[in-house]
């Protein structure tokens, strides 16, 4: 991790960020600024929900790797209410989230049962969904929904009684929301029923299909919980930081929520911590953007680079476990 | 019928990417390594095949550049999964996400973006070019007339000769493989690097022979396209040719819609190669055939005993 935290560092200088200034701009800025902090925490929430979603899948042994596409769906599901002012003002919040989870949750129903029914490779169905929830939200954005008052390929804006209202003191709904559902993923793969039996599935299917756990119910449960989760992403987003739906809202959380799940190891209290890293990484991403023009796509790559880094330590730290007991 | 002229005369452009990148994916899969890693060594490949390109200005060089590139990135995929055995899906993850960033960071920080570069001329195959209609189907850039060869040779190679066989072994019994004295990781490693290579110029070819610039991203899912074709061909190497012709038939008719005047919604359009693939996956699995011909080991990783 550190070793990885390490070489980010090295690639951010070798890109053109004076040394100093990273220390600076990284750790100081980022986490003792209260400002900052806030961003963090802010951008934090929809990072908690991919990864979570990420979470859920995973521990059934399925590789959703549609997470952008479901967190499509969820956001176009509450921007449809939006725009064609479904409910009334008090109750359209609610109803968006209902819907966000709805959307991603549909989303995701056609490659678990595709899965569970013809055994069709999950990784290539819920990419290939994605490109084509991508084309969906191009379509609506500079199509149909596209707000006239506005150049870009954004949507009209969120009403502000369809916002995730601020808490005071510049803290967004968002956040206790994402806590809670942290708090009831980990009530459900600890301690429900449905939990104990996806432990099951993903120690061995066979064995928990001999003993007679449901296994293809507890993996359509999970997977079915994960889109959920993703489409309410989509919504933390659209509602949360963007205030309207725009063509390129989801970009890079997809990958994120796949990375925190793995830095996790499916573990929902370690994915709000590793979440929580990611948006660091975000929102300092978003500032060296600014400051030094490097492109997102940095974010990108020092994601992958701590992933290597933790996954290879692993190695070396199982590797030293078995020479001690090898003796020689 | 103009339009029908220049669409059959396009698929060759857009069969070839998905015919190389599914070839390599062949190649590395069948010594037993899932290779999900695609779609990023494609964009390493192309995004160095434009550097080059723009660097030394002879085509044939940059695409031997950009092919070298893909291998040597690849290296890294194969310390995670051989060296490390780290789960090949993560590392195959891992590793496009990875060229996802360095490919864009790169084409950005170098200046690439949006530079033209000059491409290769087409070559007219006469008397085949003269033909009506599907004339123009063979009047094309060398690398196109070289895709079948290297299938042949690939086909040959795996089939008639000691490093092949020993290749497929790896990769169907690791264990056996190893008794019999091969080495395990040495094939699969070098399965890896050629297999990135193909995958590599296939990427290349898009940037530096098709769009002949480069955009960050701009092998927009190819990738994995070229995943669920090896799938789908079975891991043979002609029904992945063929697979990648469809899949180039449906690529060349895109452009043509859209200069035809017909109204669709263009995104709906965009989206017809993911939906297609998605369908043909669907198809497949529906009209379910034997499995045997996949890899007995893929995706496994290869732990010989420990030895004290």
């Amino acid at each position: 991790m550190i070793l990885g935290l390490l070489l980010s560092g090295a690639i951010l200088v070798v890109a053109g960020v004076p040394a100093g200034e990273l220390l600076n701009e990284f750790v100081i800025l980022t986490l003792f600024d209260a400002q900052s902090l806030k961003s963090v925490l802010f951008q934090a929430s929809p990072l908690i929900m991919v990864g979570l979603a990420g979470c859920l899948a995973f521990r059934a042994k399925f590789w959703n790797l549609g997470l952008e596409g479901q967190m499509i769906f969820g956001a176009i599901g509450a921007t449809a209410v939006t725009i064609w002012d479904i409910g009334s003002p008090g109750m359209r919040l609610p109803l968006m989230m209902a819907v966000a989870m709805v959307g991603g949750l549909l989303w995701a129903v056609a490659p678990v049962l595709l899965k569970l029914k013809l055994q069709v490779n999950e990784i290539v169905s819920t990419l290939m969904l994605n490109y084509i929830a991508i084309n969906v939200l191009l379509h609506l954005m500079y199509g149909p929904w596209k707000d006239p008052k506005d150049a870009f390929p954004y949507s009209p804006k969120y009403d502000s009684f369809e916002l995730l209202p601020e808490l005071g003191s510049g803290l967004s709904l968002s956040i206790p929301i994402a806590i809670v559902i942290a708090l009831i993923v980990l009530w459900f793969v600890n301690i429900s029923r449905a939990g104990l039996y996806l432990r099951f599935v993903d120690k061995s299917p066979k064995v928990a299909g001999a003993v007679g756990v449901p296994v293809a119910k507890t993996i359509l449960i999970a997977v079915l919980f994960s889109g959920a989760l993703a489409g309410l992403a989509g919504l933390m987003v659209a509602a949360g930081q963007e205030g309207r739906l725009t063509h390129s809202f989801y970009v890079g959380y997809g990958f994120s929520g796949i990375l925190i799940a793995f830095l996790a190891r499916n573990n929902p209290i370690a994915a709000t911590c590793a979440a929580l890293l990611i948006a660091t990484l975000f929102v300092s991403g978003r500032s060296l953007q600014v400051f030094y023009q490097i492109p997102f796509a940095m974010v990108q790559l020092i994601q992958a680079v701590l992933v290597i880094c933790v996954a290879s330590s692993d190695f070396f730290i199982r590797h030293r476990i078995r020479r001690v007991q090898g003796g020689d | 019928m103009d339009l029908i002229t220049s669409w059959i005369g396009n698929i060759p452009e857009f069969a070839v990417p998905f015919a190389l990148a599914a070839l390599g994916l062949i190649i590395t899969e069948k010594s037993g390594v899932l290779a999900l890693g695609a779609e990023g060594l494609m964009l390493v490949g192309a995004v160095i095949g434009v550097g080059a390109a723009l660097t030394v200005d002879n085509t044939a060089v940059a695409l031997a550049i950009a092919m070298i590139a893909a291998s040597v990135v690849s290296l890294l995929f194969a310390l995670m999964v051989l060296v490390m055995r780290i789960n090949q899906v993560i590392s195959g993850l891992v590793l496009v996400f990875f060229c996802q960033g360095l490919t864009t960071l790169t084409g950005t920080l170098m200046g690439w973006t949006n530079q033209p570069v000059s491409g290769l001329g087409a070559i007219a195959l006469w008397p085949l070019s003269e033909l009506p209609y599907v004339g123009r189907f063979f009047i094309q850039n060398v690398v196109v007339y070289l895709v079948p060869v290297i299938f042949v040779v690939a086909v040959w190679a795996l089939n008639r000769t000691t490093p092949g066989l020993r290749l497929r072994a790896v990769g169907e019994n690791p264990q056996a493989a190893d008794a019999a004295g091969i080495s395990v990781l040495g094939y699969r490693l070098a399965a890896i690097m050629i297999g990135a290579a193909l995958i590599g110029l296939a990427g290349a070819f898009i940037a530096v022979l098709s769009n002949k610039l480069w955009i960050s991203n701009m092998t927009a899912g190819r990738g994995w396209i070229a995943v669920a074709l090896v799938i789908f061909a079975r891991w043979s190497p002609w029904k992945a040719l063929a697979g990648a012709l469809l899949f180039g038939c449906i690529e060349a008719l895109i452009p043509q819609l859209a200069a035809s005047g017909i109204k669709l919604p263009q995104y709906f359009v965009f989206m017809a190669p993911y939906a297609i693939t998605l369908g043909v996956m669907i198809w497949v699995a529906a009209s379910k055939r034997d499995s045997s011909s996949q890899p007995g080991a893929l995706g496994t990783p290869f732990i010989r005993e420990e030895r004290t």
